[in-house]
Formats: structure tokens, sequence, C-alpha cells
């Protein structure tokens, strides 16, 4: 009997599944994007294998092999310092997938929560501290609290994860406190308050889970402006710092060797759009795989 | 409208922007124009880093003038007389010498800028402070100054006493300020305004980003006829927009932070040399003596014996030479005889082992800082270390903005383990390398980061300091040279090339025998402008 | 009236939040390590002079004290010393806000033109070729940072075809006509000297255009399926049936409903213009208030970061507010039920 219905749970969800799939797929440009990100994950994930210099991306000098151009023994060329571009490149794909995961776990969570709490709790006074304190950090463009915050510290990864974070989960209140406000009027809320469930439970076995499709839409489309703001944090010196290969540290360094050693800046850039994009498209596909579901 | 309107209303403004482009393409005017770090402050008593004190060199006049071969001649004073007791210095100002705002310069301008720089302390006062007691005008053109102890240098720091007008700068004061009755010492005023006599007279200067100024028609001493007739220092050291302003002749003279490669690639150009001088500054690899494992000499010395001076030399700064102890070769008082530290691992090895971290060594990392407003120095430390790592040393890089390397110098706990510092003399004299590098009262800067805090050679540096025959000096400069070396509290790098890419239509003296007091090869009276070369080579 | 009421309770609700962000800002700042007198000094100043700035700039005093100094000055309009430029920060603010503002509003004029041009055009002509290359475009605007896009600016229009400067805001000779509201293309039409007005247009062009990208690609895909939306509604059919003409309901009847949700996002945009703005204004060596905001922190001038992140928040704060009122007057849905007290 149990076994039985173990199948058939089973079988149910391979069969949602591949309908999502099939939905996912329909439009070509969001299998591409999900084939670049899931390219860039195992690429990151196994560098050390891939690259084809891998000691390059940790300390290596060597000023004989400097500055030469895209060759078949370097397919990007090398730098001023001796090291191959392509190496450091998938070893820097690393840190911008890092900072992307990082900040999303750190933020999605509170921030969900507490947007939870003061859109179902609207008029009581924790709505309006939580919401207060959200408008104050949603007060200024994203980068300049981030940037303060980074200035302050030593400059690191670590560093600029921690400030991009602590300004990054504001969006996450507001749009889980606008979700959570018209739900919490629906017969489906009411229901379970007249029966006498609890907050906690009627927050996220009931609300919660009518609020993720647009959550997960926008951490899909999220990953890839948290990466641009990371390579500018890194690009201005306050993210990644050399001779680590972050991506926006080295088109900031290549920049200055422009026209001549133009594969230093280039390549990276190239590398942070292809990145990017990939993320971007997948989260375009997931978006419309969530309202496609919806409707 | 439409879409078609639209897209031609488009089109007719690019158009005209493109016509107005056109007209406005670089001309032949009379103009130097230079890149520099910033940002610059044209206050005498107030800046003391290069752009700030080129345009001193050029906006003002010092008491003394410094030479090529490291002498100091008469300027603002004509003449002097020292005391018995080399306490009094009476100087005899010279006649003749008009401000740029038409008034004669008298003995009272120059005894109001001593004070004026003492009270307010910040920029080249340090040089002074402490030594200099009181100075008065006894008439039009006598001036006393009277030192507290017998200061053997002192005519050569008056290359940086510049000679400000007492009376504009007393008719700008503002009330509220912290120097009673001079209020606030007129700050404010020269912050962007100049009360000078120097050849150049400011034009326009912006805080963030340029200064101008124009030939001053009746300046004293001598100025090349095909000076410049105006001037323009702007605060950008982008590779990009140098290059790009050198290729269009828009610019004459890059800054000297450009990297290796810029230079190369500036160098090809056609019309475009790159000049390559010894400033008397010295790159240094300063060890912070306090922090373990650096308080041992022997580690030190390890690692004076483990770096690659020849690469540093050749491949990171070519065209520097590899520095002989702790002056630069070509600063009078420099001590010849030391033997010059070449890489040699046996020995750094035998130093390593007769240290009491022989064996814990490998537990400690070291941090090197290296500046990043200079970028080749990260190829210093990459270098730096895996020649460490040959000997087991583990180094960690950490790229530091200026300001937080100035930031950090100020307390032992937070100076770093090595630092990458260049420095340059406050006047061309052994003296004083020796005195801001390694005398105690100058702890806390980032000239001086190896807290070495060492009483006899404190001793040793002020009797020095003290004796004011020239041949006597010197030999207690090579003595405590030689003591130095020994102790090697820092690894003595190279001696410094500064290098600047210019316009083969300017000739620039000073590039080919340069002055070696930081700013004095940048005046721009003595360059020589040959304006039909610029115009046929912006026709190309 | 109902408008004012809107309005006047925004207002306070905006200072509210300046007031706390102002608290947040100063709690930061003065939790830096290291001695902001010496750093402003200079590692040779004398120890009395260092002192004597120390205690002008109450660092010894507790942070509660400081604060109090802080806001006391800061209503008097003064925003204390910046260490770098050695003069009031609010005279740093007079000089650097106008330049930045200048440059969003051009990059804002550029996103609006070229945006909604593009996607207007990308919309009537619906997957046509010319519709896929202007997406193709903006997607490539969209995943591209901005520092790239300066960059490439720079390298191609500045360096390979010299046609624009990469630097500056006007020519040096150009002269700087007389300051009215400090930006210099405004002050250059005022007095009425035609050729700074140029010039200052020819600075400021790639600049602008290196902030715009990423908002063009927006609008024009946000104005693009905003008005194929609504072409398909049912009012568009009854005009066309009335016999007006095709280009008035594109331009007139359908641009407008359209533009909603572009001027909301535009809003947004403009946000982000500014938060950009420094790695635009770093690049281009713009004299900007942005720049002047990274050096303060990288320098850790404590002054200036705190006037900064104010003025910013307050601008944004500012901007919001324009955008409400802007899409209440787009929307006649909004405004009349407004009227009819809804």
């Amino acid at each position: 009997m149990l076994s039985d219905s173990i199948s058939t749970w089973i079988s149910r969800k391979l069969e949602s599944a591949r309908r999502a799939w099939f939905k996912f797929a329909r439009n070509p440009l969001s299998v591409v994007g999900l084939v670049i990100v899931l390219g860039v994950v195992l690429t990151a994930i196994f560098a050390p294998y891939f690259a084809p210099f891998p000691q390059h991306a940790g300390r290596y000098v060597d000023f004989g092999a400097a500055s030469q151009p895209p060759s078949s023994t370097h397919l990007f060329g090398t730098d001023v310092f001796g090291r191959d571009i392509l190496s450091r490149i998938l070893f820097g794909f690393r840190f911008s997938l890092t900072m992307g995961g990082v900040v999303l776990s750190l933020v999605v969570v509170p921030g969900v929560t507490l947007g939870l709490i003061a859109g179902y709790l609207k008029g009581h006074w924790i709505d309006a501290v939580i919401m207060r304190i959200t408008d104050i950090f949603l007060a200024i463009p994203p980068l300049i609290l981030a940037l303060a915050v980074c200035s302050v510290l030593t400059p690191s990864l670590f560093n600029a994860m921690m400030a991009v974070s602590l300004m990054w989960w504001p969006w996450y209140t507001r749009l889980t406190y606008g979700l959570a406000t018209s739900l919490r009027s629906e017969y489906f809320v009411q229901a379970a308050e007249v029966i006498g469930a609890g907050k906690p439970r009627i927050l996220f076995r009931e609300i919660l889970p009518n609020c993720l499709s647009p959550i997960l839409t926008k951490m899909a489309l999220d990953m890839g402006v948290v990466i641009i703001l990371g390579s500018s944090l890194s690009f201005v010196g306050l993210g990644v710092q050399p001779p680590k290969p972050g991506l926006g540290t080295m088109v900031a360094d290549g920049a200055k060797y422009l026209p001549d050693l133009w594969w230093i800046a280039v390549f990276p850039a190239l590398a942070i759009i292809l990145l990017v994009m990939g993320f971007n498209l997948l989260g375009d596909g997931i978006r419309d795989l969530m309202s496609l579901e919806e409707v | 409208m439409g879409v078609k309107g639209y897209v031609a209303v488009f089109l007719a403004i690019l158009a005209s922007l493109l016509i107005c482009v056109l007209a406005m393409a670089s001309t032949e005017e009379s103009v130097v124009r230079t890149t520099w770090a910033w940002p610059t402050y044209i206050d005498p008593a107030v800046g003391s880093d290069y752009s700030s004190s080129v345009a001193f060199c050029n906006l003002y006049d010092p008491l003394l003038m410094p030479t090529a071969d490291g002498g100091m001649d008469p300027w603002v004073a004509e003449s002097w007389i020292v005391s018995e007791d080399g306490l009094k210095y009476t100087f005899t100002i010279r006649q003749g010498i008009t401000f740029h705002d038409g008034s004669e310069l008298l003995a009272e301008d120059v005894a109001f800028s001593v004070e004026r720089l003492l009270a307010i302390g910040e920029g080249y006062a340090y040089l002074f402070y402490g030594k200099v007691e009181s100075v008065n005008a006894l008439d039009s053109t006598t001036v006393e100054l009277h030192l507290l102890e017998p200061f053997g240098p002192l005519p050569y720091a008056l290359s940086r006493l510049y000679v400000v007008n007492k009376d504009l700068v007393l008719a700008n004061l503002e009330d509220d300020g912290p120097y009673g009755e001079h209020g606030d010492y007129g700050k404010k005023f020269l912050l962007t305004n100049d009360a000078g006599s120097g050849a150049y007279v400011l034009e326009e200067f912006s805080v963030s980003d340029h200064l101008t100024a124009l030939l001053f028609p009746d300046y004293w001493a001598y100025v090349s006829p095909r000076a410049p007739e105006r001037i323009e220092m702007l605060g950008t050291t982008e590779a990009i927009t140098v290059r790009t302003m050198m290729a269009q002749r828009q610019l004459d003279i890059s800054d000297q932070w450009q990297t290796s490669e810029g230079l190369n690639a500036l160098d090809k150009m056609e019309g475009v040399d790159v000049a390559s001088f010894f400033d008397g500054s010295e790159m240094y690899l300063m060890l912070n003596n306090t922090k373990p494992p650096l308080d041992d000499v022997h580690v030190r010395r390890a690692l004076a014996w483990v770096l690659d001076y020849d690469a540093v030399a050749n491949s990171v700064f070519p065209g520097s030479e590899v520095a002989v102890g702790p002056i630069p070769q070509i600063l009078p008082g420099h001590n010849e005889d030391l033997m010059p530290y070449r890489q040699d691992l046996d020995k750094a090895q035998q130093e390593l082992a007769a240290s009491s971290y022989a064996d814990t060594i490998a537990d400690y990392t070291m941090e090197i800082h290296w500046v990043s407003e200079v970028p080749d120095q990260e190829k210093l430390a990459l270098l730096f270390q895996s020649n460490c790592a040959q000997i087991g040393i583990d180094i960690e890089i950490v790229k530091t903005p200026w300001l937080t390397m100035i930031d950090q110098a100020a307390l032992p706990e937070t100076t770093p383990h090595i630092a990458t510092i260049i420095v340059a003399p406050h006047y061309a004299e052994a003296g004083a390398m020796l005195e801001t590098r390694y005398h105690s009262d100058n702890t806390g800067s980032w000239e001086q980061m190896e807290w070495l805090q060492d009483s006899t050679i404190d001793s040793l540096i002020d009797d020095a300091l003290g004796t004011p025959d020239t041949a006597i000096r010197f030999q207690k400069y090579r003595d405590i040279q030689q003591r130095l070396f020994e102790l090697a509290p820092a690894v003595f790098m190279i001696d410094k090339v500064e290098k600047h890419a210019f316009q083969s239509y300017l000739t620039i003296p000073t590039f080919t025998s340069p002055i070696p007091v930081m700013g004095y090869v940048f005046q721009f009276r003595l360059m020589e402008l040959d304006l039909d070369q610029k115009a046929a080579a912006i026709g190309n | 009236m109902k408008t004012l009421k809107w309005l006047g309770k925004r207002l306070m609700h905006s200072i509210g939040v300046l007031i706390g962000l102002s608290i947040l800002i100063f709690l930061i700042t003065r939790v830096m390590p290291g001695d902001p007198a010496r750093v402003a000094l200079g590692a040779r100043a004398p120890a009395p002079v260092v002192e004597a700035l120390r205690q002008d700039m109450h660092l010894d005093e507790p942070i509660y004290v400081q604060y109090y100094f802080w806001l006391l000055g800061a209503l008097k309009g003064d925003f204390g010393e910046s260490l770098f430029t050695r003069r009031a920060v609010v005279d740093d603010i007079k000089e650097f806000l106008p330049a930045t503002m200048e440059l969003a509003l051009c990059a804002g004029l550029l996103m609006a033109g070229i945006g909604v041009f593009l996607g207007a055009i990308s919309a009537k002509r619906e997957n046509s070729w010319l519709d896929n290359s202007v997406r193709a475009v903006a997607y490539l605007g969209i995943v591209t940072p901005p520092f790239i896009f300066a960059i490439l600016f720079v390298f191609l229009l500045g360096y390979l075809l010299p046609i624009f400067p990469t630097m500056g805001r006007l020519s040096t000779g150009v002269a700087v006509p007389p300051v009215v509201t400090g930006m210099v293309t405004i002050d250059a039409i005022i007095s009425g000297n035609f050729r700074a007005f140029i010039d200052a247009l020819w600075h400021i062009f790639l600049p602008a255009l290196s902030l715009a990208m990423a908002g063009i690609a927006q609008e024009s895909r946000i104005t693009r399926s905003s008005i194929i939306d609504n072409i398909r509604k049912d009012y568009v059919g009854a005009e066309r049936s009335c016999g007006i003409p095709e280009r008035r309901i594109l331009w007139k009847y359908l641009l407008r409903p359209s533009l909603i949700p572009t001027v909301s996002i535009m809003g947004l945009d403009f946000a982000c213009t500014l938060g950009n703005a420094f790695l635009v204004e770093l690049v281009f060596n713009w004299p900007g208030f942005s720049r002047y905001g990274i050096n303060a922190m990288l320098r850790k001038d404590l002054n200036a970061v705190t006037a900064v992140i104010l003025v910013i928040g307050f601008v944004f704060l500012i901007v919001n507010i324009i955008v409400d009122l802007v899409i209440t007057y787009l929307d006649p849905r909004i405004r009349l039920g407004a009227q009819r007290g809804k």
C-alpha cells in the first residue's frame, strides 16, 4: 500500500516536471540560458581540471611570458605578470557565482520573513516599524550604501558580500509585503483563521506558497544584478582583491593596457556579459514558466 | 511629427555637433599641458606632494634655488651670513622682485612666510619645526633667522621656503579661524588663489581637476624665450586618456605613474619621446621592525638577500638601478663604499638559520602592502612572494590605496610587515633622507614605516645635522649609512627613475640635467616650445 | 487639494526617512578605524597641530555627542570640512552636485528619448528584422555592466575614432559660463554662450550615453511590450473605426497609457543612474558628486561621506515623489479615482 502511494507520488512529480520542462523549453533562449548557467557552474566547480594553467590563478609570476597575445598555448593570451587569462577567468567565475549565491541565500530568508510578518499584520505597530526600517534602506540607490559599508571595512570579497546583503534584503521585504497584504484577505486565509490556525502556520503554510513564484523569479533575475554589482565593486577596488582573479578586478587592471594589450580587459568583460546573460535568460524562462503555470 | 521627423531632427543635431567639433580641433597655442596625480594644494604652507611642489616652483619663488649638481643658488636671498655659533642666519633680500599684484617683495614678506608656515604647521613646515626659534625683518632687505640649535643643512631646506605676499594675504583673512589675530591665516584664500612672485600667475584652479597659469611678464629671473605662455596641470593619470591626448597633441608631458607597457606604447608614437632620469628617490621594502619575525635582524637580512634585485631593476622598473644602501646614489653625502645587496639564496638561508625564528618561520605569514596608485608595484609584490617561497617564507599580497597606507603608517600595530614605498629627499642632501627615514622623531609617517627607534642612530643623526662644515658632516653621514646597512631595517631596492612621455616639439633641459629636489624639474619657464614643430605634429 | 494632502504626507514621511538615514550613515562612518585627523594633515604634521584638529572635530567625545554637533551644524547648512579638498563640504556639494545632476538628467533624456523611441518603432514593426535587432541590442544593454560601456565608448569613440573628448566638462580654453545652476549646458544657454554650450554637450555625450545604456535597454523593452499589449486592446479598435489616423493613434492615444509602466521604471532607472554614476565618472574623470563620494569613501573623508549619502538619499526621495506625481497625471484612472474620493 505504502509503496503504491510512493510510486504514484513519484510518477506524479515526474509527470509535472516533464510538463514544466516542456513549457520551459518552448523558448529556445531559455534553454540557452540554462546551458550557459550550468556550463559556468560546472566550470567553476571543476576549474582546477578545466583550466590549462590552474596555478596561474594564484601566486604566480613569469615576466618572460608576459603580455602575450592570444595564441594556441594561451587561448586568451597572458597578462603583464605572465599569467594565463583563460585559466584566471575560469577561476574568476567562482568569485562571481559565490557572490550571487551567498548574497541571495543570506538575503531571501530574512527579507521574505519580515515581509510576510509585516504584510499579514498590516496596521499593527510591528508592520509600521518593519516597513519604516525597510524604507530607510530603500531610500538610497543600492550601490551607494554598499560602497559606504565596503569602504569602512577592509576591501575583500567577503566584506563586499556582507555589504551588498545588508542593503539587498529590503527588496524582498517590499515584494513579499505587497503579496502578503493582498493575500491576507483571500478566502483560504480567512478559512484558516476561522478554524483557529496559529499565525506562523498561516504565514508559512498558506500565504508563503502563493508568493513563491514572484520570489523565485526575482531571485533568478537578481543573480545577474548581483553579479554586475559585485563586478562593479571589484572594478572600483572594493571587491575581489588582486592578485585574486575576480572578473571585475581583471577588467579594471586590463583597462590600463588598452588598446595594445586589449585581451587583458576584453575577455574578462565578455565573461561577465556571458554570465549575466545566462542568468537573465534563465530568469526570463522561469518567469514565463511560473506565469504560465498560474494560468 | 512621426518617426521620420524624429530621426531627421536627431541627425541634424548630430551633424551640427560634428561640425562644431571639427571647428574646435586643437590649435597650436603656446601651452604646455601635463598630467598629475591629484590632489594639488597650491598654498605653500599646506601642500607637500609632487603636484603641489610643482605648483609652488612655478607660482612662487623660494628663498634659495637648488641646482642640478646638488648645490644651492641665491634666489630671493642674495647672500647670507652665519653667526659663529650657527644659531643666527642673516639674509640679504634681493631687490626688484615683484609679486603678481605689482607690489615689491620685501624682507617683511619673507619673515611673514616663515611665521605663517610654522603657525599652520602643514606642508613643508616640519623641515623647520623645532629648529627655527624666531624670524624678524630688520629692514626692507634684511631678514634674521634664529635657530634653537645648529642646523647644518639649513640652506638646503630653504629651497622649500616659498615667499608669500604678506599684504595680499592679510587683506584676505577670514576672521573666524584658529590663529588668533590672524584668523585663518588666509588658508581659505590661498586654497584657490596665488600670492606669489613666481614665473607664472594662477589663472584658474579647480580643486577637483585642473590648474592653469599664465606667464608673468614682470618676472625678475630668467625665462626662456620660447617658454610656454600658458601652463595647464590636469589631474588625471588614466592610461587611455593620457594615450589619446598625447596622440592628439593635447597633452605635452605625461605623469610619472604610467605603466612600463604604457610608456613603451607612448614611445612608439611618432613625435613622442620618453625621458628617464634619476629623481633622487629610492624605492624600499620597508620592514616593520616591531612585528615578529621582523624584530630579528637575521630575518631582515635574509629578506635582503632573497630578493631578485636584477629582475626588479630590469623587468619591473626598467631603467632604474639597484640601490646601494639607504641613500640614493645621486644624493650628496652618499656612501659609495657600501656593497649593494644582490640575490643570494645561500646567504639568505644562512641568515635565516642564524635567527631565532629558524624553525618557526613557516608559522608566520607576512603581508606585503603595495600602493594601488603605482600598478607596477604589484609585479614587485608577486616577484617578492615567489622569491620568499624559495626559502620557505610565506607572503600575502595586499593592494593598498595610498591614503590607507598613510593611515596605517601612524602606529606600529597598524603598520604592515612589509610596504613598498618610494621616498624622495626633501632637500638635496643625504641628511634630509637620514632624518626623515630613521630619526625617532619622524616615526608614524609613511616615509618611515620601520619603527627603528634606535637611540644611537638618533644621536648620530642629530650630531651630523648640527655640523655646519660640509665635509665633516658628509663623513658622519657615511658612518650612519654603514650602520644602517648592517641593521637592515629595510630592503634597499632600487634608485628609482622617473619617466615621463613628452612631445618632441618640447625641449626640457631639466630632464637631461635634473634638479634632485621634487618639483624643480618642472619649472616651465626653462622649457622651450617649438610652435612650428607643434603645428606640423598636429597636422599629422 | 487631495494631491496637496498626499504631497504633505509624503514629505513628512521622507523627512523621517532622511533622519533615520543620517543616523545610520553617521554610525557607519564613525565606526571606521583610523585617525581622520592624522590622515588629513599628513603624517609629518607636528603633534599639537593634529591634536588641535582632533579637538575641532570632537573626535574624542562619545558618539551621541558627535552626532549632536553634526546635526546642529547640518541644520545650519554646515556639514563640516572635507579632508581632501580642505574646504567646507557644502562648497564641494555646490560645485560637484550639479555636474552629476547634469549627467543624470542627460542620461535620463537619452533614456527617455532613445529608449521610448526604439521601443515604439520596435512595437510598430513587431517581429521585423528591425524589431529583432533592437531587442537583441537592448538585451546586451541590460546584461552589460555600465563600466564596460564606459571603457568601450572611451576606447571606440575617444581613442580609435577620436570624435569625443574623454575627460572634463569643457575644453580648457573655453571659458566657463557664469554659474547660475552649476550645470554648464544650461548656464551656457542662459548667458548666450553658444560655443560653450556645444562644447559642454560634446563633453557630456559619451558619459551620459554610457550611463544611459542599461536604462535605454529597459525602457525600450518595456515600452515595446506595453504598446504591444495596448494595441490589442479594445479602445484602439474603437479609435480606428472612428476614423482617427493611425499615426495619431500611435502617438497620442497609445503612447500615453503605455508610458505608465515606463515612467514607473524610469524612477527606478534614475536611481540606478545615480548609483552607477560613479563608475562612469571615474572612467571619464567627470568632476561629479558620485566620484567625489567614492573618493571620500576610499579616503575615509567622514564629513564628505555622510553628506554625500544624505544628499543622494534626498535626491532619490524627491525623484520618487516626482515620478509618483507624473504617474498620477498620466493615468486618468488614478486621477479620476482620487477625485471621486476613492
